[in-house]
């Protein structure tokens, strides 16, 4: 407290504008990792429904599905409102992105729009998901493909691929912005993670029409 | 119309008047500095070799001290220099080199060690002194002893110009950019500002100061073929030409270059030719080893750009859209070399010219590069004439350069200068008390408001002002260039009479609110031939040959009767300059003799001995500037 | 070669209220070599004396003639017509005051933001002593400071970002760039601390969204991509003292692109 505290004329030092950017990095590197990770657990169902409820079972025995659930949404919305700072909510910034976009014709540029867009589509479609997942515990393979034959095969069609681009985009971005990958390396970057980004979207078509697949009655 | 009040006006924000901003402002002067574009744009940042200055850490400037780099500039300037301030100028260039270093120019520094460096494209073997290790290094650069040019990699201008602009902006400095400085106010003897145009709103504004300095830079724009920038057109020598009280020294001396390229007049280094590239013609025959069996390209530059243009008049130039010109041939030198020894030269040649010079030849010709002549001032930079009213850098002719200046000694003077004479001038500032009639803001205000309506109404005339410009470009190129005649001479004198003659009655061609770009260049024009007539007209006059003025006819360098300097007044009203001439140098540290190269025949003076003495005064000063 | 070039070029005059922004077409007749500014100085000369457009040095080295060339921000004296379509599109930057045609006011925007992030060597002048000599200075970082140095502040970075675009009292790379020039820089005394309250904000090296559009367009290869990298990595790391462990900062600091020749 002193003297300029409530006026602000004087301006304060103060480091909370270092620390958002570092639990926004921070919040979408853990994002990224619970996606991978949420990758492998429901794409083991390519392998075998047993080995994907053996997972699901696991982690429900140790309470991360319970605990880690409602965590992860907690951390998406953490990172939507750190992120969310840099969203072009007013009309005219959102005019003047897009039309400076047009404009330049540039890769990373146009990229950060669809960050911005599947962003949006990832908090409504995502917050669904896991609503419905995670008030219907325990997670089996058979629920799932149940759930995906009623048409719910939609939402995942559509939340698959924003997902990893959103992930994929930020995982890019955070390289570059904090300079874990220079100039010298950009190029090699981008390279990997488009196949890391093709890659994953594969993966998770094959897996949809795995469920698709499965024989629910049985 | 706006009227602003200062102490100390700076008119350009080259490095010269940036440095002289810097020592106002850090006096706690009030300081405007108005510029035609931004200051870290000004033409200072093209500089890309270096600053000269005796500092002697570099193992191939070992030995070297001020009294070397006196005496080079003296040689150079083929005696026709102020020795005084050339004294001046190489006592206080090592202090300014560590001044800049301390404000924080990345000068490159010695590594100690054995490092390959070459020499008339040889290279060879030498050894940095670990003692030396991290001060301030030094490259090769034409006309001197030692190794003594103080740079930063290929940007020495532009991290200098940076650099002193950090300071202005730290300091307080107000920054007027887009301003065009129009006309000085004046009551005939002090100077007391001066009126301008902006170029945002084409609006006149007034700037009343104490002292006033013109640190235009050059007005190479006189010529067709020049390398200095487009705004380089001498708007500094103008409104000081046009007060009819303040003369232009040595408006004659001109520096060409020979390897200017086509069609944009950058220059390409003379490494080229000293690593083994060769001239050749439009049938592509290598011809100067016809002029000069000896060294062909490998003779001097004022040698080379002579023949250069004598084989083109002889018709066996290359035609091309922008003018005849030669070719300059490297691609015998290998792609390994070029891309690495020459590498600017490649880069110019594919990012302007669309020329790959490994495989392809490079369009060149003579090109204009350097003005000696401008506002003649006194040692302490006071123009002659006015008081309160002072120029440095290459708008000067403070005269450490006489007839020919060194590279490297140029950018270098342009910090010396501005940190000698700002000091002069805040002594000056701070001990004069002006008073501003306001019947000289007016007058001032009304000649150039009539000069504008007549130009825009066209009252006077229907002359275009770009067609004047272009008849004065060919003219120039054609009579005053590198190698001078009588004949040419008065041609051009004749010529450019008849130019200033039509450039009272230039006439707008077109109609634009605001600002006009086409004013701009018609209200340039009228002073611009005046200037190209000063230095036709001196160099016709001028009946000997020295340093860059070669005249064909007078081959010899005539101390007898020319060991001088020429003034050039423009009184009101008269249609040509009218000359005089004072003496190069008050005395004489170095007596004049021969340069050790260049060659020539030197018709001697008998100097009275007293003229070899340093007076003491002289001495004191020296000590002074040293602080 | 020899095509007819048709360069469609923006108009507009501020300070004329009857003007409004159209695009006006012009013909040129190409050449060898021929470059932006050589068409431009031609239209100018012989067709439209009016055209508002800056040019100083026409080498590429002052950084007065960035203009938008078919969508791209880049210096047209450095633009060779050759390497463009017969149909060359030109706008004045954006970001930039319009001053009228293909003009804009670059010159008081660095101005105003040099004073903002206090561009200059924070050192104690009165203190030089003429006589005495320089500090020494290891050559490597001074070439590593000209690197950086080498900026001519055209423009191009601020009008290729989008993040600029957008909010306009974002610093940008090149602002960023400048600071770094001073952190690397042992003449300059400034803290960690000092730095992070110029920089270290959503106007400053935490409004930068990664899009490199600057790095992209930056004329003349400006590590700018590099050192926003280092400055954000610094400042985030400054930021988070006292709350993640040291040697995890530690770590963190060291990972990807740094200042190799820094000292301390
Ligand atoms: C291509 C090239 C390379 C060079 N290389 C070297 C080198 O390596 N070493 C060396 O020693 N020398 C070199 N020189 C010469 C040297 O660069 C110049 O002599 C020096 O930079 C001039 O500096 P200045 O401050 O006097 O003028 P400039 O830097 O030209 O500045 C002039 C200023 O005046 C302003 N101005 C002009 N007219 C007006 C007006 N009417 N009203 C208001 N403002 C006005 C301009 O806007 C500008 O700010 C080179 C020159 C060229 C052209
Ligand atoms: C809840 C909805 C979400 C919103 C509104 C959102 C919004 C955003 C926005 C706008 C950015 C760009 C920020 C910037 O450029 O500075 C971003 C970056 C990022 N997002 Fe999200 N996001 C959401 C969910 C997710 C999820 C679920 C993940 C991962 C599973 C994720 C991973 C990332 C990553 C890794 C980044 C890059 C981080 C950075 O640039 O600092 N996001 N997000
Ligand atoms: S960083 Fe590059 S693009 Fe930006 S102003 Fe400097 S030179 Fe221009
Ligand atoms: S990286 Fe992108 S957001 Fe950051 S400064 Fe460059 S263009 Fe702007
Ligand atoms: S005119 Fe100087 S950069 Fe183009």
């Amino acid at each position: 407290m002193n003297a300029s505290t409530i006026t602000l004329h004087v301006p304060q030092r103060s480091k909370i504008a270092g620390r958002m950017d570092f639990f926004q990095m921070a919040s979408g590197v853990l994002l990224i990792l619970f996606l991978w990770a949420h990758m492998l657990l429901v794409s083991s169902v390519i392998l075998s429904p047993s080995l994907m409820n053996g997972i699901a079972w696991f982690f429900e025995a140790t309470y991360m599905a319970q605990i880690g659930g409602p965590a992860i949404f907690v951390l998406m919305v953490v990172h939507f409102i750190l992120a969310a700072r840099k969203m072009p909510f007013k009309q005219d910034e959102w005019k003047t992105f897009r039309v400076h976009a047009r404009m330049l014709q540039h890769k990373d540029t146009t990229m950060w729009l669809v960050q911005v867009i599947s962003a949006i589509l990832i908090l409504v479609l995502g917050a669904v998901h896991m609503f419905v997942v995670l008030t219907d515990l325990p997670i089996t393979a058979a629920k799932s493909a149940a759930r995906i034959q009623s048409g719910w095969l939609y939402l995942y069609l559509v939340l698959l691929p924003m997902a990893e681009l959103h992930v994929g985009v930020g995982f890019y971005r955070i390289g570059v912005k904090y300079g874990f990958v220079g100039r010298s390396k950009r190029k090699w970057f981008q390279k990997t993670e488009n196949v890391m980004m093709i890659g994953f979207i594969t993966i998770g078509l094959l897996t949809l029409v795995r469920f698709m697949l499965l024989n629910i009655q049985g | 119309m706006q009227i602003h009040h200062t102490d100390v006006l700076c008119i350009g924000a080259g490095l010269a008047g940036e440095r002289v901003a810097v020592e106002a402002a850090m006096a706690g002067l009030n300081t405007i500095m108005l510029s035609l574009v931004p200051p870290r744009r000004s033409h200072s940042s093209a500089a890309q070799g270096g600053m000269q200055a005796a500092l002697g850490n570099a193992i191939m400037g070992d030995g070297d001290s001020p009294d070397v780099h006196f005496a080079d500039t003296v040689k150079g300037s083929d005696w026709g220099c102020d020795q005084e301030v050339a004294r001046i100028f190489a006592d206080t260039a090592p202090i300014v080199m560590r001044e800049v270093a301390h404000w924080g120019v990345p000068w490159n520094r010695v590594v100690p060690g054995k490092h390959t460096y070459y020499k008339g494209g040889k290279p060879f073997e030498a050894e940095e002194k670990a003692e030396k290790a991290g001060l301030i290094h030094a490259r090769a650069f034409g006309g001197t002893a030692k190794w003594r040019t103080c740079y930063t990699a290929d940007g020495t201008g532009r991290s200098v110009l940076n650099t002193l602009d950090t300071k202005c902006l730290q300091y307080g400095v107000t920054v007027h950019d887009r301003m065009q400085a129009e006309a000085l106010i004046h009551d005939g003897e002090t100077c007391l500002g001066c009126i301008a145009r902006c170029l945002r709103t084409g609006e006149l504004v007034a700037y009343l100061a104490t002292s006033t300095l013109i640190a235009t830079g050059g007005y190479g724009r006189i010529y067709k073929a020049t390398t200095n920038a487009v705004i380089c057109d001498g708007g500094g020598q103008i409104i000081a030409l046009d007060t009819g009280l303040v003369p232009m020294g040595n408006m004659e001396a001109v520096q060409f270059h020979p390897t200017g390229t086509v069609p944009t007049d950058i220059l390409v280094t003379e490494g080229c030719r000293g690593d083994g590239g060769t001239l050749l013609d439009v049938n592509l025959y290598r011809f100067m080893p016809d002029y000069e069996p000896d060294k062909s390209e490998l003779a001097s530059r004022d040698v080379v750009s002579r023949r250069m243009t004598e084989h083109m008049r002889k018709g066996l130039g290359v035609k091309s859209p922008y003018g005849d010109h030669l070719w300059l041939d490297i691609r015998h030198l290998g792609e390994k070399h070029i891309t690495t020894k020459l590498r600017e030269v490649y880069d110019i040649c594919t990012n302007f010219l669309g020329v790959n010079p490994i495989h392809q030849l490079i369009p060149v010709r003579p090109t204009h590069h350097y003005s000696m002549g401008g506002v003649r001032t006194n040692r302490d930079g006071a123009a002659y004439g006015l008081k309160g009213l002072f120029s440095a850098g290459e708008s000067a002719c403070w005269d450490m350069h006489g007839f020919n200046r060194l590279g490297g000694n140029s950018l270098a003077e342009t910090v010396v200068a501005g940190r000698y004479i700002g000091k002069r001038m805040v002594e000056y500032t701070k001990g004069a008390t002006p008073s501003f009639g306001m019947q000289y803001v007016d007058d001032a205000h009304k000649k150039v408001q009539e000069r504008i309506t007549d130009i825009v109404t066209g009252r006077k005339g229907k002359e275009n002002a770009f067609k004047i410009r272009d008849e004065m470009h060919d003219i120039m190129m054609e009579c005053v260039g590198i190698f001078r005649n009588g004949k040419d001479l008065q041609k051009a004198v004749n010529k450019l009479e008849e130019l200033y003659d039509r450039s009272q009655k230039i006439c707008l061609s077109s109609t634009c609110k605001g600002m006009n770009p086409e004013l701009s260049t018609a209200l340039r024009i009228r002073g611009m031939v005046k200037l190209a007539q000063c230095t036709a007209y001196g160099a016709l006059m001028r009946t000997e040959s020295r340093g860059a003025h070669t005249r064909e006819d007078f081959p010899e360098r005539n101390d007898k009767d020319w060991l001088n300097r020429t003034l050039a007044y423009w009184k009101e009203g008269a249609s040509m300059p009218t000359l005089e001439y004072e003496e190069a140098s008050p005395y004489y540290e170095l007596p004049p003799g021969d340069r050790g190269y260049g060659g020539g025949v030197t018709i001697p003076n008998e100097l009275p001995p007293e003229k070899f003495v340093i007076p003491e005064a002289a001495k004191e000063n020296l000590k002074k500037a040293k602080l | 070669m020899n095509r007819m070039l048709t360069l469609n070029i923006f108009r507009y005059n501020p300070l004329d209220p009857d003007s409004t922004p159209r695009m006006q077409t012009f013909t040129v007749q190409e050449y060898d070599s021929m470059t932006l500014f050589i068409a431009l100085t031609q239209i100018r000369d012989e067709k439209d004396p009016t055209l508002k457009v800056d040019f100083c040095c026409r080498a590429g080295i002052c950084g007065s003639c960035a203009m938008v060339i078919n969508g791209r921000p880049g210096l047209a004296c450095h633009t060779q017509t050759k390497d463009l379509p017969a149909e060359i599109t030109l706008h004045p930057l954006p970001f930039f005051q319009l001053l009228g045609d293909l003009s804009v006011d670059t010159g008081s925007w660095f101005r105003k933001t040099g004073l903002q992030i206090e561009a200059w060597c924070h050192s104690d002048d009165k203190a030089f002593d003429p006589t005495a000599e320089e500090m020494r200075m290891d050559n490597d970082l001074a070439n590593e400071i000209f690197e950086l140095d080498r900026c001519i502040e055209c423009g191009c970075c601020m009008a290729a970002c989008g993040t600029a675009r957008m909010r306009t009292d974002f610093l940008g790379a090149v602002s960023i760039m400048r600071v770094a020039r001073f952190y690397l820089d042992p003449r300059d005394k400034r803290s960690e601390d000092d730095y992070y309250e110029v920089i270290g904000n959503d106007q400053g090296v935490f409004g930068c969204m990664g899009l490199l559009a600057c790095e992209d367009v930056c004329p003349k290869g400006i590590p700018l991509q590099d050192q926003l990298g280092i400055m954000r990595r610094m400042m985030a790391m400054h930021s988070v003292k006292g709350v993640l462990p040291r040697p995890l900062i530690e770590t963190i600091k060291k990972k990807g692109c740094c200042h190799a020749h820094a000292q301390s």
